[in-house]
């Protein structure tokens, strides 16, 4: 296995080597130079945005041809059929070089819906999208969340209606990332009002260009639009669309969630992870002469010693998929502390900057850190709440028991 | 030599079994309000049965020759059991100075016997503020005039310091602190019992009255000795507080679990479910910053300071949380003489403060990171 892993890294730095530049060596930090932002949600004009996702599909592309599109997918779908180890070791491998960020396509797309995909849906779907998801051509997003169903996921209200051989489904999904830009979603709807709630539920596999979909930009607190609204009006689904048994989309949805979660926990890199980098809150301190303030020193060791030991958890983590091990409802743990370190790494850059992070005075990496502030209580949020996670945590792994559930609750919101 | 993750599960339950045969609640209490506190046979036979003492000191020097990922797990299970014995003192303080004075004439005098279970060790550093800070020891070693040494001034908080055969002091020299080996028996040597918070872990305060001594490595070396073990006493007592964090948590569950109150388990209130989620979230994060600060230093890592200073701050905070909140979880019962969570409450607290503290530990992460 080593063998082979090590024959792997030296087939992708030849890979990256022939395309892209090494990036910038991230312990040579200097203060005041190159980019200063902290910001987790992208928040483009929507010409540049265009760009940027162009560049992604072009990257994806160029991966897809050599070989690293899909490093674990079955190779009938175009994947490389190679384990979860190989995909590590070629991040690791691809961290060191300066490519473009395919967060866009990446994180909810492939991280998320693809795997789903690969899991629950015919064949024919799977032919005609799974090749297009990796090598770029098609975007696609998570039609979960509604306006009533937030961390409920299972409270959902979007109907579908069976007519012959199509579904006709009506409702409004919110929060949905990229969904301005994918070709396909996910949707979740009720098609069972009698059945308890997570047993009347549905997935469907949506173009995105079926008559009746409708995106709508949500501007969030960040002041970017980087979610949407999607109205579905009487939008018509084939059957062979559907994910999964009718009533079953239960089991589709916690594919997709477990995936998140993993996905969510172990994110570290770009701007946010840098944000949390011992090097670059030092050098505040010193450009805010707070060196030697002694309470604002036991802050920023405490903050350290959260960042690093949540990076040790995702390391051992990494291993033990290393080993075979999947993933388990314990991985929780890495997406509440994602939140809370950005949370009180923000907080803590506040005390230390005070009035200059009110207003722009033009110096550089200082009121900067308002994108990062502003982004932190939508990481609280997305991908389930604190509670939500904690509830998981309690009761998967720890075995407590549920919150007894009354009449009234049991009953399905119309 | 490192051990793999089945092997690693072996020594896990082997020592688990011993212990639950061993060190029963019941025993713990018997030894912690007896003199010395632990029991001569029980150590004998960690020695004889399962060769404790010996399994991470160098096969050269009669052990077993694993490292800190070995020592790690067996530290992880005797901090669960609250083991009254000479383990932390001998085999993580004693020998691992030994070890990292680099003197080759020492450990071999003194290594295989504490390897064997023969010889039991402490090492005295800290004075009358219980700082580990090599600018703060006050103890005097001059020159015998025939080759040796001889020591004054006083010692605190030396762990199993009535009870050990060999002492290692730090004491100062006129080329600044170093290292030295004191007998027991050596005359002008007196040791008393101090009170403990944790009643678990004996400390002695030391007189040292013209003491002879003998020269343990480079004279005006013991501040890098020190911190070198510092690093590797950081994670043992990492692993252990993890190990004793997780009891906690398992206690507060099991409880909640099956404690009715209101006409359900109080494990299904949120309030107390999301205080148990909270202690879990620290126990996992104990248990991978201890873990992977010992895997780094099995690889001899250049990270390895750093890790082994975040999880000394991480343990101690997470141990000190959940045995605290281990009490609130059982409500009146947890504050009570008869329920063991005070004992851990008491460990919890007692090993955080042991090298100094949050803000001593929070100023060591730093300067470890270069900050």
């Amino acid at each position: 296995m080593a063998d082979n892993t090590q024959d792997f890294a030296a087939e992708a730095r030849r890979f990256l080597d022939a395309h892209v530049a090494k990036a910038p060596d991230p312990a040579a930090f200097t203060w005041g130079e190159g980019d200063d932002s902290t910001a987790y949600f992208s928040s483009l004009p929507p010409e540049e945005d265009r760009e940027h996702v162009q560049r992604a599909r072009e990257w994806q592309r160029i991966r897809h041809e050599n070989g690293f599109g899909w490093i674990t997918g079955p190779p009938e779908y175009g994947g490389r059929g190679l384990t979860p180890v190989h995909d590590l070791v070629y991040d690791a491998v691809e961290a060191e070089y300066d490519v473009p960020d395919t967060g866009v396509l990446s994180v909810v797309g492939l991280g998320m819906i693809g795997p789903t995909i690969l899991a629950h849906a015919q064949p024919h779907l799977k032919d005609r999208w799974l090749p297009a998801m990796y090598r770029g051509d098609a975007i696609a997003c998570q039609l979960f969340s509604e306006p009533g169903a937030g961390s409920d996921l299972a409270s959902v209200a979007t109907r579908a209606v069976r007519e012959g051989d199509e579904w006709v489904l009506d409702g409004q999904k919110v929060w949905t990332s990229v969904a301005q830009h994918s070709q396909i979603g996910i949707a979740l709807t009720r098609t069972n009002t009698d059945a308890p709630k997570h047993r009347g539920i549905t997935a469907f596999l949506v173009p995105m260009d079926a008559p009746g979909v409708e995106v709508r930009p949500l501007r969030q607190m960040t002041g970017g639009a980087d979610f949407n609204e999607v109205f579905l009006t009487g939008v018509r689904i084939p059957d062979d669309h559907r994910l999964g048994e009718v009533d079953g989309g239960w089991t589709v949805a916690l594919t997709t969630l477990m995936n998140e979660r993993a996905t969510v926990g172990s994110e570290g890199a770009g701007p946010v992870g840098a944000a949390l980098s011992p090097d670059r809150l030092s050098a505040l301190m010193r450009a805010t002469w707070t060196w030697d303030d002694r309470a604002l020193r036991a802050r920023l060791a405490e903050l350290l010693v959260d960042a690093m030991a949540t990076g040790h958890l995702n390391a051992r983590a990494g291993r033990t998929l290393r080993a075979g091990v999947a993933p388990g409802p314990e991985r929780s743990v890495s997406k509440l502390m994602y939140a809370q370190n950005l949370t009180r790494a923000a907080h803590f850059v506040s005390d230390v900057l005070g009035p200059r992070l009110i207003a722009d005075t033009g110096r550089w990496g200082t009121y900067a850190w308002t994108e990062l502030l502003l982004a932190t209580p939508a990481l609280r949020i997305l991908g389930g709440t604190e509670e939500i996670m904690k509830n998981i945590l309690a009761e998967r792994v720890l075995g407590l028991p549920k919150e007894p559930v009354s009449t009234a609750a049991k009953e399905v919101r119309p | 030599m490192t051990a793999d993750e089945r092997e690693l599960r072996e020594l896990r339950s082997a020592v688990r079994e011993f212990l639950e045969a061993k060190s029963p609640e019941e025993a713990v209490r018997k030894l912690m309000e007896s003199e010395p506190r632990f029991d001569t046979a029980v150590w004998a036979q960690a020695a004889d049965q399962l060769r404790l003492p010996g399994l991470a000191i160098p096969e050269e020097y009669g052990g077993d020759g694993f490292g800190l990922v070995e020592l790690g797990v067996v530290l992880e299970e005797t901090g669960r059991a609250l083991l009254c014995a000479p383990l932390f003192s001998t085999v993580v303080l004693a020998a691992q100075a030994l070890l990292a004075s680099g003197d080759r004439e020492a450990c071999a005098r003194h290594l295989p016997g504490i390897a064997a279970g023969r010889t039991t060790a402490a090492l005295a550093v800290a004075e009358d503020s219980g700082s580990w800070d090599p600018a703060l020891i006050s103890a005097r070693a001059q020159p015998d005039g025939d080759g040796g040494w001889r020591i004054g001034g006083g010692k605190c908080f030396v762990i199993d310091g009535t009870t050990a055969d060999l002492l290692l002091v730090v004491a100062r020299t006129v080329a600044g602190p170093s290292l030295f080996a004191v007998d027991r028996q050596a005359p002008g040597l007196a040791a008393e019992p101090m009170e403990t918070l944790d009643a678990t872990r004996a400390m002695a305060r030391l007189t040292l009255d013209g003491v002879p001594a003998v020269l343990v490595g480079t004279e005006g070396a013991a501040g890098r000795v020190m911190a070198r073990v510092l690093d590797i006493a950081s994670v043992g007592l990492a692993a252990e507080q993890a190990g004793g964090a997780r009891r906690c948590l398992e206690a507060s569950a099991e409880y909640a679990r099956t404690r009715y109150q209101f006409g359900r388990p109080i494990g299904s209130f949120q309030a107390v479910k999301h205080k148990c989620a909270d202690m879990l979230v620290q126990v996992e994060l104990a248990e991978a910053s201890a873990r992977e600060a010992a895997r780094l230093a099995a690889e001899d890592s250049p990270e390895f300071p750093v890790a082994a200073a975040v999880a000394h701050a991480c343990c101690s905070r997470a141990y000190v949380f959940a045995a605290a909140e281990n009490i609130q979880v059982h409500g009146g019962i947890g504050f009570t003489w008869e329920h063991p969570a005070h004992l851990y409450f008491r460990r919890a607290k007692s090993s955080q403060l042991l090298f100094g503290g949050p803000a001593v530990y929070h100023e060591r992460l730093l300067d470890r990171l270069g900050i």
